[in-house]
């Protein structure tokens, strides 16, 4: 069974990619967006965010509109591939799991 | 490694998460749509006040309108979301929509134009209670809200200020709750 993917098992880092995952490719959330999304403070979601552009899961864009900043996280094609193992392998271990009984 | 409890879990999540982006999507999008026709209804219902006589004409350019409306925001938010709101099934929808009010309110009801202004907005709050049972209870909350202020309206209020109360409920309704939909939910 292939392992899980430590960088997304964390809970927020799941709902972040979760989140993303289910937008169509190329297109990303704003962070206050996300933040309502995920109900974590902008700190927690900004270091998690950090930790997944790290691993080249997500990309952030940084742009002005208007005179507000506004940041954007967007999915990579790493990110997603990443997300789809991980959840195959929930899935694998539940199926597992069910084999067992 | 984790057990079978916690992976069903952490997909339970996964699920919840796709449900709510998929919520807020439609939200994003069905608010703008609000604002617009609040827009347009409250324009209509003062137009029709000043000049009474060519409610017909006014009410059929804000209908046409909107659907330009829909249609301008499908194309304009395409890049930002990659999807059609408005494909040959919504044009449909829409066509049908409007045949069935027809029908119902010139061809077999011969309503006045005080029993039109209460069937169009009930009509089309309607089809908000309807998407609500798929698509979130905030659709069914402002469609029933806008149903029961309209119908006080017919029942208690008289003569062309009716026409002030529905730019105010069905006009204003509309603007009010697009913007709650933006920003509460």
């Amino acid at each position: 069974m292939a392992e899980l993917d430590e960088v997304i098992h964390q809970p927020l880092r799941l709902r972040i990619m979760a989140a993303l995952n289910a937008l169509p490719v190329s297109i990303g959330l704003e962070f206050s967006k996300l933040k309502k999304l995920t109900g974590a403070t902008d700190g927690n979601l900004g270091a998690h965010i950090e930790t997944l552009a790290r691993a080249g899961y997500v990309a952030v864009d940084k742009a002005f509109v208007g005179k507000k900043p506004q940041t954007t996280v967007t999915a990579t094609a790493a990110g997603r591939g990443a997300f789809s193992r991980h959840v195959a392998t929930l899935q694998e271990i539940i199926a597992a799991s069910e084999g067992e009984r | 490694m984790i057990d079978s409890k916690e992976a069903s879990a952490a997909l339970s999540e996964i699920d919840e998460m796709v449900r709510r982006v998929r919520q807020s999507r439609i939200y994003d999008r069905a608010s703008l749509i609000a604002v617009a026709c609040g827009l347009l209804v409250v324009a209509g219902n003062l137009a029709n006040y000043v000049v009474p006589r060519y409610g017909g004409v006014i009410w059929i350019t804000v209908n046409l309108l909107n659907v330009v409306v829909v249609a301008a925001m499908s194309i304009v938010d395409y890049p930002k979301t990659a999807r059609r709101t408005v494909d040959f099934r919504v044009l449909a929808a829409f066509v049908l929509f409007f045949a069935f009010g027809i029908l119902a309110t010139s061809v077999l009801g011969h309503f006045g134009p005080r029993e039109m202004g209460v069937f169009w907005p009930i009509y089309f709050m309607l089809f908000y209670c309807l998407a609500g049972l798929w698509f979130g209870w905030a659709f069914i909350a402002i469609g029933l809200s806008i149903t029961v202020l309209t119908l006080i309206g017919y029942f208690f209020i008289t003569g062309f200020t009716f026409l002030l109360w529905m730019a105010v409920v069905n006009g204003g309704g509309l603007i009010v709750s697009g913007l709650w939909m933006r920003w509460g939910e």
